[in-house]
């Protein structure tokens, strides 16, 4: 069974990545009412990137040239964390929640660095409103992490994910908050509206996308490799953690998946339905996040409604 | 006489030799190394006993007979103040090495070092309070020494009278304990009852806060640092506060123990002040040291959030906790210690290669200065939490301890924690912010002046302490479970936990420190041997087909313009825009912009207006002649007759 869920973990985190974000394009493109490219569109762009040479902007150091390798691997091992169907093998590398964040930091490092390394405006100006907003996004997963953690008495994401098993939770209203705040947290970890907006060709308006600008050929693959990873690691944490899902492995693999789907639709919707924010507004929605995880916190700690 | 009598006696011994160079004319770098083995072999003794050898010399006792001695806490700290003098002092023998003054400078540096030892180790109020003062005067002589312009006179001055005021409590809490007999034995404070027991607290968080730079008293921190030579700093940051804290921890764990409820919300609202004040203003800086100085301030904060947690937990009776609490804090100040040290001795070594320590005026440097740019990023990485660097480590065990305080049971206290935990990783997250920001500022990108293009690579002295530093960044980062379960130890209730690598603390999802080292390097290298080595084009950086231009690099307000947007409210930044006008044509425009220090200008202003005002009050009778003091002392003489007649005196 935790063979199973390893295998899960890698091949998933691995190859099926890059559909989550071609799912989500492809869903938002049928919305629209426009064909718009098939769901398997990022795997071709990345064999096409693999093929392309290196650029090497001047003057760089070796740390631009490290970054999309540090990334990669924070992503990678960040996969090896979560766990799927309730199960974490381990690897080794236990299954805790803050060290899932602390990789996804070090890989922003990296990538910010990387950013001053080539002084290239654009990728600094995504390079700052990423770390502006990380401030808020740090303490509202931090916030969502501690509500999951009640129930659960632990910091591990499979506890956490055992502790949510079944219906009895949902009875509780400080796991609505907590799904609800992890709902921000989403959108801001893939990059999408109405917090960034993974479409844009503008350099001003990118966040996400600036620091990306100047790599290219298999530097570029594995940073575009990782932000479909991170699609990823939330999607299947939020399905894990604050989706319903009941019953043994098989059932919870099966849960996973509509979990995932749903998520997709979800994000594809909002995509649809709002427009990008303001930047300078988008901490503030966060910081509302933070207020509905406290009130969620006050919630179960006065005892819930049960 | 133990062995480690010995060891410790041979190691103040040495200390002391090498503090009197210039007294006994040594070579500067002679008489550094005396105090390197010294204060190494004081921190071998240190180490020895913290992981179990018994205690050495006096216990604790109230009389005025001066003793010293060495138990598990101390014991820590000597450790402490050994891994992060020695590599300093071996800096310094080349920083030094042709300054004004370097041998006045070495000796003030032994004598510094004796004085935090003397802190340490002392075992009776006196000795205590004698060192604490000369710990506070030798820094300040040590900034004199070398540099005496106007500027660095008025930061000394503010750094003595500061430290001198906040350090009235000191005295206070430590000259009460005594006279309650608390220091020797703990438990005849809480006999007092709670009055004695406000008082000591709050006196002690007042004067040891002062001098550990807690958020509202630091103003002298940010001033006093970056004027110091380098290895000074690295020494006040890295252990100075530190010796301020340990003052704190005995206090609140030992001496006025068990800390009552409220402490432990003060000691968190403090905690959480510091950390996040720290970091925000440190953003905003643009002198490196400066920079620092800010961040050691945050550092302070997220120790003292421990320690708030452990009074929480233990005034909760949840012992485990609490000494894992504990553990945190102080693991913290170790790690906080070394990479602080490292940042500083760094800064130290930009400076002399560059000439200056404006962040918006260097760059390019991890290029000319492969070794010392290097110890710095990883420095930086260290203090911005991110792992598999010591920050991290101590940072995950202190949000777990908060994320445990969060989880109840009681809703009050529950919500403080989240308070605190959310405060906590907002602060993280700033400090990676920071740390992006000052790592590519000076390490990266293209030279942003002739001199940054010409720097060349620190002499071998100055490489080698920071690379030891660097070093121990990893290691602590790697295997912080073999120190954790001694640090418990040390908790007032102590708990037990296995000694390995990695840290497994049941109600966690576990930290394996190693494996996370190791996977990040594996899958690093393995991600680098796949991306391959074929022929990267060299191109120039993209700007919509604008020549990249020198004017046109990014600054470092330029990077934290959108915080400071959006906490505009909080930090209110200054700026005017001057624009001139011809005929319609714009000439020129010029920009100026300052953040003011809040405090500075809402708290410690006011402050100190009023305080002139009052003393020009007090002139009026100082009148300077004789007849008028006369007929003071003779007012003074007939009302206490008058009080004496009535019966109120005597």
């Amino acid at each position: 069974m935790s063979a199973l869920a390893a295998a899960i973990q890698v091949l998933g985190g691995l190859a099926l990545a890059p559909l989550l974000p071609g799912t989500i394009q492809s869903l938002k493109a049928r919305m629209q009412g426009r064909r718009g490219p098939s769901p398997l569109q990022p795997y071709r762009e990345l064999r096409r990137l693999w093929g392309k040479s290196l650029a090497d902007p001047q003057p760089t150091t070796i740390v631009y040239r490290l970054a999309p390798c540090v990334l990669a691997a924070t992503t990678g091992l960040a996969i090896l964390l979560v766990p799927v169907g309730g199960l974490s093998p381990g690897w080794g590398l236990g299954d805790d929640a803050l060290v899932l964040v602390g990789l996804l930091a070090l890989g922003r490092f990296a990538l910010a660095a990387a950013s001053w390394d080539t002084g290239s405006g654009f990728a600094l100006m995504g390079a700052s409103r990423d770390l502006t907003l990380a401030v808020a996004a740090e303490a509202l997963l931090v916030l969502a992490i501690v509500l999951a953690a009640i129930p659960a008495d632990s910091t591990g994401l499979a506890a956490m994910s055992a502790a949510a098993n079944g219906s009895g939770i949902w009875s509780e209203p400080g796991h609505w908050c907590a799904a609800g705040a992890f709902g921000l947290i989403v959108v801001f970890e893939t990059g999408r509206q109405p917090i960034d907006n993974p479409d844009t060709h503008l350099e001003l308006t990118m966040i996400h996308e600036g620091p990306l600008l100047e790599y290219a050929g298999r530097d570029l693959a594995l940073l575009q490799w990782s932000a479909a990873a991170r699609h990823w690691i939330v999607l299947v944490l939020a399905a894990e953690l604050f989706l319903p899902h009941w019953g043994g492995f098989g059932a919870q693999l099966v849960c996973l998946l509509a979990g995932v789907a749903l998520l997709c639709v979800g994000l594809a919707l909002t995509e649809t339905a709002q427009a990008k924010m303001r930047i300078l507004r988008a901490p503030a929605l966060l910081a509302g996040g933070c207020l509905l995880a406290m009130v969620g916190l006050a919630s179960w700690l006065a005892g819930g409604l049960v | 006489m133990s062995g480690l009598d010995w060891l410790a006696g041979a190691g103040v011994a040495l200390l002391a030799a090498g503090s009197l160079a210039p007294v006994l004319r040594l070579r500067a770098a002679g008489a550094l190394t005396f105090q390197a083995l010294g204060v190494g072999l004081l921190g071998a003794a240190g180490a020895l006993v913290l992981f179990g050898a018994p205690a050495i010399g006096a216990g604790f006792h109230d009389g005025l007979s001066p003793r010293l001695g060495i138990d598990g806490l101390t014991g820590f700290f000597l450790a402490t103040i050994a891994i992060v003098a020695a590599p300093s002092l071996v800096y310094a023998r080349d920083y030094l090495a042709g300054a004004a003054r370097g041998r006045a400078l070495v000796g003030l540096s032994g004598l510094f070092l004796l004085s935090l030892v003397a802190v340490v180790t002392a075992r009776d109020p006196s000795s205590f309070l004698a060192s604490w003062e000369l710990m506070t005067l030798v820094p300040a002589a040590a900034i004199l020494v070398q540099r005496s312009d106007a500027a660095v006179r008025h930061a000394v001055f503010v750094y003595l009278a500061i430290t001198h005021l906040g350090g009235a409590g000191v005295w206070i809490s430590v000259l009460a304990l005594a006279h309650y007999g608390a220091l020797g034995d703990p438990g005849a404070i809480a006999a007092q009852g709670s009055g004695v027991q406000a008082l000591v607290i709050v006196s002690a968080l007042i004067g040891f806060g002062t001098k550990a730079g807690l958020m509202p008293m630091h103003s002298w921190l940010p001033r006093a640092h970056p004027v110091a030579p380098s290895h000074i700093s690295a020494l006040m940051s890295g252990v100075m506060i530190k010796v301020a804290l340990y003052g704190l921890i005995r206090v609140l764990f030992e001496w006025a123990a068990p800390a009552p409820l409220w402490a432990g919300l003060v000691v968190l609202a403090l905690g959480l002040l510091s950390a996040l004040g720290g970091v925000l203003y440190a953003l905003v800086q643009h002198d490196l040291k400066r920079l620092l100085a800010f961040h050691s301030i945050e550092n302070v904060g997220i120790v003292v959030l421990g320690l708030g947690a452990s009074i929480l937990f233990a005034s909760g009776g949840d012992t485990t906790w609490a000494a894992i609490a504990f553990a945190a804090a102080l693991l913290h100040i170790l790690n906080h210690g070394v990479f602080k040290a490292l940042l500083f001795l760094a800064a130290g070594a930009f400076e002399r290669a560059v000439g200056s320590l404006d962040v918006d005026r260097i760059g390019g440097l991890l290029r000319r200065m492969p070794w010392t740019g290097g110890a710095f990023l990883i420095g930086s990485m260290a203090i911005a939490g991110v792992p598999p660097l010591n920050g991290f480590a101590s940072e995950w065990l202190t949000l777990q301890a908060l994320i445990h305080v969060a989880l109840g049971p009681s809703l009050g206290l529950g919500l403080a924690g989240a308070i605190a935990v959310a405060g906590l990783a907002a602060t993280a997250a700033l400090a990676l912010f920071c740390f992006v920001k000052a790592v590519g500022l000076v390490l990266l990108g293209a030279p942003r002046r002739p001199e940054a293009a010409a720097a060349v690579e620190a002499p071998a002295g100055m490489r080698s302490g920071m690379v030891f530093l660097a070093g121990c960044c990893v290691a602590l980062g790697a295997a912080p479970g073999l120190l954790v379960p001694s640090l418990m130890a040390l908790a007032p209730q102590p708990h037990h936990l296995a000694t390995e690598p990695s840290l497994r603390i049941p109600g966690t999802g576990s930290l394996p420190s190693p494996w996370l080292l190791l996977g990040i390097v594996a899958l690093t290298g393995l991600l680098w041997l796949l991306r391959g080595s074929r022929r990267a084009v060299p191109v120039p950086t993209w700007a919509c087909g604008q020549r990249i231009e020198p004017a046109l690099a990014w600054s470092s307000a330029g990077f934290t313009k959108p915080l400071r947007l959006v906490l505009e409210g909080i930090l209110r930044p200054r700026r005017e825009i001057t624009t001139v006008q011809e005929h319609g044509l714009v000439r020129s425009v010029s920009y100026r912009g300052e953040i003011p220090h809040l405090f500075d200008t809402m708290l410690y202003g006011p402050v100190q207006r009023q305080a002139l005002a009052a003393a020009r009050i007090a002139r009026r009778i100082q009148s300077g002649s004789v007849r008028a003091y006369a007929g003071y002392l003779l007012a003074l003489l007939l009302v206490l007759l008058v009080l004496a007649r009535a019966g109120a005196i005597g």
